[in-house]
């Protein structure tokens, strides 16, 4: 039986910290590894860095700024592309 | 016969351990090493690069075996060809194919500075103005087939 999980992971984990006087920061990425019989892809990325400075540690989320654009725009254009189908659907039902 | 089926096979199998460690390879990439660049310091700022790797890539093989002799002459004279059997050699071919490939692309800057850590986001231009640009060409024909049909 194949499993999902074989074949397809998301791996977390950190970065060796890098101190630079009382700072310490902790880098963290995500990997989402997909492993079939003859093929393979993986995507790591960076999501945050931990940033520990007088005791205190900092959460600083690494936000992919052109990715999240690019998702606005693919949504918007996938809306106005079903706005006029659904417009065009409706003319195509009044019409006897 | 055997000879030649037994090279194919283990040819195969060669082929597709090579493949194997050089997924392993591909796949040792999920570290953090490959995803946040080593620390540059320039005066009282230490800057790292934080970038999104993507990697990936398959490969097939492929092989067959079978008689030397072309299958027309041993549809038209099978029983030369069934004495010839003996001494013709079999015939075989393997082949095998790949590809993969990989792409990096900054999607941060870490400052650490006197003024403490600031993360600054990079913005791909190029591939937002071409993103948009389609959109606009998506929303342009839209709209104009949908003055077109509110006309007629």
């Amino acid at each position: 039986m194949i499993r999902l999980k074989d074949h397809f992971r998301v791996q977390t984990g950190v970065g060796p910290p890098v101190t630079v006087g009382d700072i310490t920061v902790t880098p963290q990425f995500e990997a989402v590894i997909v492993r079939l019989a003859s093929s393979g892809f993986i995507w790591n990325r960076p999501t945050a860095i931990l940033v520990e400075q007088n005791g205190h540690i900092t959460r600083f989320p690494i936000r992919d700024i052109t990715r999240i654009l690019l998702l606005w725009l693919l949504s918007f254009s996938l809306l106005l592309s079903i706005m006029s189908f659904i417009k065009f659907s409706r003319r195509k039902v009044i019409r006897p | 016969m055997i000879d030649t089926r037994t090279r194919v096979l283990s040819l195969a199998e060669k082929t597709s351990e090579q493949f194997s460690s050089l997924f392993d390879r591909i796949f040792a990439a999920a570290h953090s090493e490959s995803v946040y660049s080593k620390p540059v310091i320039s005066g009282n700022y230490t800057v790292i690069t934080a970038s999104e790797v993507t990697s990936g890539g398959g490969f097939g093989s492929g092989g067959g075996i079978g008689p030397e002799l072309p299958l027309s002459i041993i549809k038209k004279r099978p029983d030369e060809a069934a004495s010839h059997a003996e001494q013709v050699n079999s015939g075989g071919g393997g082949g095998i194919g790949g590809g993969g490939g990989s792409a990096g692309r900054p999607v941060a800057v870490i400052i650490i500075g006197p003024e403490g850590v600031t993360v600054k986001p990079v913005l791909d231009v190029t591939k937002i103005a071409l993103a948009g640009i389609a959109t606009g060409i998506v929303m342009l024909t839209t709209l104009r087939k949908m003055r077109k049909m509110s006309k007629g």
